[in-house]
């Protein structure tokens, strides 16, 4: 750690605080209040407003946006965020849609400590942690895919979480993950922006470190959480 | 650096080991003083409570709720003259709840609002309803200690009588009037 030495320190120190304001966001995040009680009430289907609650899923959903906040931190080119993404995308829409239809049930806690790690594992990786490893290591794009999987089913088993009717389910199904689509893009263009703004800044590269550092530290406490969750609540 | 689409850091493994160690011992301390109190009620150094962030775990949005507080009627009859006010309010833990009916001989002015225990009024306190009306029945789920319950103002120009019925887990009742406020003793309706 010797080279963060000092003038890192109050970074440190600040990203720090802002690990500790972190749980006073909702952190359950799941869909909630009249959201739920509008899925569970539908019968039929309704696809603008499951594409709502499908954007508004991703949009508010910080457990998506740091992992992909992960993926996007060197990748420079909209190409390349483009095939990432979709990767990612491709990934979470098959589990969305083979989970909700093939009435696939998982632990809701054990789904959301798994994204939580892939958020540990996409920090790690960008610091360099398997660089190391030679032809050993894992490939970029297959793990983005196999973590949208992982993210996909999260939403599969949250949407499943509801007594959903089956009448228009395959519509509204298609709508919310359509909705994900269309909220990631939105939440993706402004961490890009915000990302190459602050690549102008000679700071980028110095703070790439503590910031990776920062966004494991959130992964953690994310799989922390959902741990706590699976052992202590009524499933 | 390479310059490939899949750039990374080249961190060494001891600089990334001692990140991952400081980043488990965060989350983990995270977890210990703020999670654990606010989200599952447990409370092992005493955060939670240091924080206020035990009240959090408190709430619950389970169909049955069983309460501490001792269950309470009260009935309240009064006549408001011309352009007269006064306040109802009942002293109500966070997370207790009442139901109540009140009814007025014609329509007056209501404001069903609550006032967080030991906080300015002007800036905590939140109102839930009001507008004119000559009758309100209702459920009230307090989400903070403090009092709660009604303004009534008659604005007409005739005499105009109230009568509140009401039944829950609230402390007291005190009565705000003419500048001045007193506690009321609660009257079961079978009085």
């Amino acid at each position: 750690m010797t080279r963060l030495l000092p003038d890192a320190k109050w970074k440190i120190a600040l990203a720090v605080t802002a690990l500790f304001l972190l749980p006073a966001l909702a952190f359950a995040h799941s869909i909630a209040g009249n959201d739920a009680n509008f899925v569970q009430a539908i019968d039929g289907p309704a696809v603008f407003a499951f594409m709502y609650l499908g954007g508004k899923h991703m949009v508010t959903g910080y457990d998506h946006l740091l992992f992909l906040f992960g993926v996007i931190f060197f990748l420079y080119r909209p190409s390349d965020v483009i095939k990432y993404v979709t990767l990612f995308a491709i990934g979470h829409s098959i589990t969305l849609l083979a989970g909700v239809l093939g009435n696939i049930q998982a632990n809701a806690y054990l789904v959301d400590a798994i994204i939580g790690l892939s958020i540990v594992y996409k920090a790690l990786e960008n610091m360099g942690a398997f660089n190391s490893l030679g032809k050993f290591k894992p490939n970029t794009k297959a793990a983005v895919f196999v973590f949208g999987l992982f993210h996909g089913f999260g939403l599969a088993t949250k949407l499943q979480e509801f007594a959903l009717s089956d009448n228009g389910l395959v519509t509204n199904i298609i709508s919310f993950n359509i909705g994900v689509e269309l909220g990631q893009i939105l939440a993706l263009a402004i961490i890009f922006i915000a990302l190459t703004y602050w690549r102008a800044s000679k700071s980028y590269l110095q703070h790439a470190f503590i910031s990776n550092s920062v966004l494991m530290t959130g992964g953690f406490i994310l799989t922390a959480y959902q741990l706590s969750a699976w052992i202590l609540l009524p499933a | 650096m390479n310059d490939t689409n899949n750039t990374t850091l080249n961190a060494s493994p001891r600089n990334i080991a001692i990140a991952t160690i400081v980043a488990l011992l965060v989350s983990g301390l995270v977890l210990v003083t703020i999670i654990l109190p606010a989200e599952f009620d447990i409370d092992p150094l005493g955060t939670g409570e240091l924080l206020g962030l035990d009240a959090l775990a408190g709430a619950s949005d389970q169909p049955l709720q069983i309460q501490a507080d001792a269950f309470k009627s009260d009935y309240a009859e009064f006549i408001l003259e011309p352009f007269q006010s006064v306040e109802y309010k009942y002293l109500l833990d966070f997370d207790s709840s009442m139901v109540f009916n009140w009814q007025a001989e014609s329509a007056v002015y209501f404001d069903f609002h609550a006032d967080p225990a030991g906080l300015d009024v002007d800036i905590y306190g939140v109102s839930f309803a009001a507008g004119e009306a000559s009758e309100q029945s209702g459920t009230y789920h307090a989400l903070f200690t403090g009092i709660h319950g009604w303004f009534w103002e008659n604005r007409g120009f005739q005499p105009v009588t109230i009568k509140l019925h009401s039944s829950g887990f609230y402390i007291n009742s005190t009565v705000y009037q003419d500048g001045g406020s007193f506690e009321r003793e609660l009257r079961s309706v079978a009085d």
